[in-house]
């Protein structure tokens, strides 16, 4: 690697890749910024401080760590069957689990409303039990859960298909069982996979609109995720406030991702 | 025990001796740091201890354009005189989006203790879906109508097309922006205004049908709710467009209104429902929900109607707000017989039926 001289600045590529993206994704993200900064920096701390803002921040990042950590076994689990078992039905299943990629938020927040609601299939059956998972923080973690498992899954697999056997025979011979196994050659492996999947799964938990929407009853200061209060301030032509908030997703996202970014690239350095 | 002390010890030892990289533990302890902050922030308010003493809530849903009001003058009323009257602390949950979207949500079953619902036709189709046993608001104050705010013309600034009254826009070359009566509930109101305004200053049925089929000859554009309908007309098209005039007022006083507010001699008021929903309330809130409901009538709530533009069911306090404007042959739904007469009669018996068919493709979309 280091035989290679330090690629040269190159000037042209880069600058007709910013031109390209200048409309399709740097100028809208810039509006953002724009329209939330209109009333200045106090109008600006005034509206992010409201306590429904204040709320809507605080329960997406937290629908969006649980999220992430439940995706996160359960997507590294099914991925591990996936790749390491061959059984009857496992390409079907294969297809099924990355289906939510497919499917319209908004139908499965519907499908999870016809399923677990008061007059849904098996809610009918909880309901007078006074168990209510939909219009409650229940019902956005498992729509959240729903929308984001294929990303955990997607990120998880190809890491696992590409492993070789090897390396886990080796480790059965020396005695090592299957825990073992687990914990010191294939999650270091994993490492990487892992990374991207919780990033993206968070990420995409962050901004999940169409089934939240549904599963939720958009109660303010009670299930409403920041997307829903960004919805609902637009709707009450609070433009200023829907993009102060916006704008906070878009750097929370942004300052994430770099972070995360460079660990992972430290790692690659540091294992190669 | 004692396993465990050596291992620590040598642990720390080597720790002490190790050569800290202060880079490299800077760039790894910071996304640490960052994550852990914002976890701490996103559970701060549930932490125990920073929880705050229980407090009592109410479950309310609205249709959109009270939003504004309700937070900022009509729960924190609310809340003030309820801690004078027992010391409690009450907090609201509320919900607000279009009236249809909120009576669906209801038949899905959220858990709205009480609605405000922008036409009793949705309220209708709550005691259809049975999540109400019979219509139990008009046993409320004034039928379950708790303010209410007139239909008028909004028109491009100094009104280049001169209209002064629904007669004026079924003229030819004058657009109509129109939401769509399928879905808004805005819409139904306007039918009923383009249709009734007619007999209410003496002319017949069948010149109430010539001008509500001469207004939607004139419809130029669609849009599926009064406020998306607003957006269309904003952004150029057509001439006119009609809507609420509370709307429009609020426009008005946040500085963003472009165009002129046209009364015309005859209009409908539009009635906003109080729905009590009591298979959600627990018995030991009924206390809390019925002060709430009988406060959204008492004088101090009637009269942040008004300020923010809605006309109150006391006529004598809309006096206090000098823009409302005039409206000579003002009438109300009940003029037609309620909506149980006037959804059929008149939206779906003269609209649907017989003025849809008349404009075929050619007019509107």
């Amino acid at each position: 690697m280091n035989v290679t001289a330090k690629s040269k600045t190159t000037v042209l590529p880069p600058l007709l890749l910013i031109l390209t993206l200048l409309p399709l994704l740097l100028m809208p993200l810039g509006a953002i910024f724009v329209f939330a900064g209109r009333a200045g920096l106090p109008g600006l701390i005034h509206t992010l401080s409201q306590p429904d803002a204040q709320f809507a921040l605080r329960f997406s990042l937290l629908i969006a760590f649980g999220t992430a950590v439940v995706n996160g076994v359960l997507g590294t689990f099914a991925a591990y069957v996936l790749s390491k078992y061959r059984f009857r039905g496992r390409e079907t299943l294969n297809v099924i689990v990355n289906l939510p990629v497919a499917i319209p938020t908004v139908v499965v927040g519907t499908s999870l409303l016809l399923l677990w609601g008061p007059i849904g299939l098996l809610g009918q059956f909880l309901d007078p039990l006074g168990i209510q998972p939909m219009f409650a923080p229940a019902g956005v973690l498992l729509a959240h859960l729903f929308v984001t498992f294929p990303y955990m899954l997607g990120a998880v697999k190809p890491v696992l298909d590409e492993l070789e056997t090897t390396y886990e025979e080796a480790a059965y011979t020396i005695g090592a069982n299957r825990w073992q196994t687990f914990r010191y050659v294939i999650l270091p492996a994993l490492c990487g996979g892992l990374f991207s999947g919780l990033l993206l799964t968070f990420a995409h938990s962050l901004g999940e609109f169409g089934a939240t929407v549904m599963v939720s009853g958009n109660l303010r200061l009670r299930t409403q995720t920041a997307p829903l209060y960004i919805f609902a301030q637009f709707e009450a032509g609070n433009i200023e406030t829907a993009n102060a908030v916006a704008a906070v997703l878009a750097l929370t996202s942004f300052v994430i991702f770099m972070l995360l970014q460079r660990v992972t690239q430290q790692r690659n350095r540091r294992a190669s | 025990m004692n396993n465990l002390y050596i291992k620590l010890t040598t642990r720390w030892r080597r720790w002490r001796t190790m050569r800290t990289n202060w880079p490299q533990l800077v760039r790894l302890a910071l996304p640490v740091l960052l994550l852990g902050g914002l976890f701490v922030y996103a559970v701060w308010p549930w932490l125990p201890g920073v929880r705050g003493a229980k407090v009592r809530t109410v479950v309310l849903y609205g249709f959109s354009i009270l939003g504004e009001m309700m937070n900022d003058a009509v729960f924190p009323a609310f809340q003030a005189e309820w801690e004078a009257r027992t010391g409690e602390r009450v907090e609201f949950i509320s919900a607000f989006s279009a009236s249809g979207t909120v009576t669906n949500q209801m038949i899905l079953g959220v858990p709205a203790e009480v609605a405000i619902l922008s036409l009793e036709l949705d309220a209708l189709r709550l005691v259809n879906a049975g999540v109400l046993p019979a219509p139990t608001w008009r046993d409320l104050p004034h039928g379950g109508v708790v303010n209410r705010t007139p239909f008028i013309i909004l028109v491009r600034p100094d009104n280049p097309q001169a209209i002064g009254d629904f007669a004026d826009l079924t003229r030819n070359g004058v657009g109509v922006v129109h939401p769509d009566p399928l879905t808004s509930g805005g819409a139904q109101w306007a039918l009923l205004s383009e249709y009734h305004s007619v007999r209410m200053l003496g002319g017949s049925d069948d010149e109430a049908f010539a001008q509500l089929l001469g207004v939607w000859k004139n419809v130029v554009a669609q849009a599926a709710s009064a406020r998306a309908v607003r957006t269309q007309f904003e952004s150029g098209f057509g001439d006119a467009l009609i809507t609420y005039e509370q709307e429009v007022l609020s426009d008005r006083w946040r500085g963003r209104l472009r165009g002129e507010i046209v009364y015309p001699q005859s209009t409908i008021f539009s009635e906003h429902i109080v729905v009590v929903l009591d298979r959600n309330i627990a018995p030991a809130q009924h206390d809390l929900v019925d002060a709430f409901v009988a406060f959204l009538w008492s004088e101090t709530a009637q009269r942040i109607y008004v300020d923010y533009g809605f006309r109150s069911v006391d006529e004598a306090l809309n006096a206090a707000n000098p823009d409302f404007g005039v409206i000579p042959y003002p009438f109300t739904v009940s003029d037609l017989g309620g909506w149980e007469q006037a959804k059929p009669y008149i939206v779906d018996g003269i609209w649907r039926d017989q003025v849809l068919p008349l404009l075929g493709t050619g007019g509107a979309p």
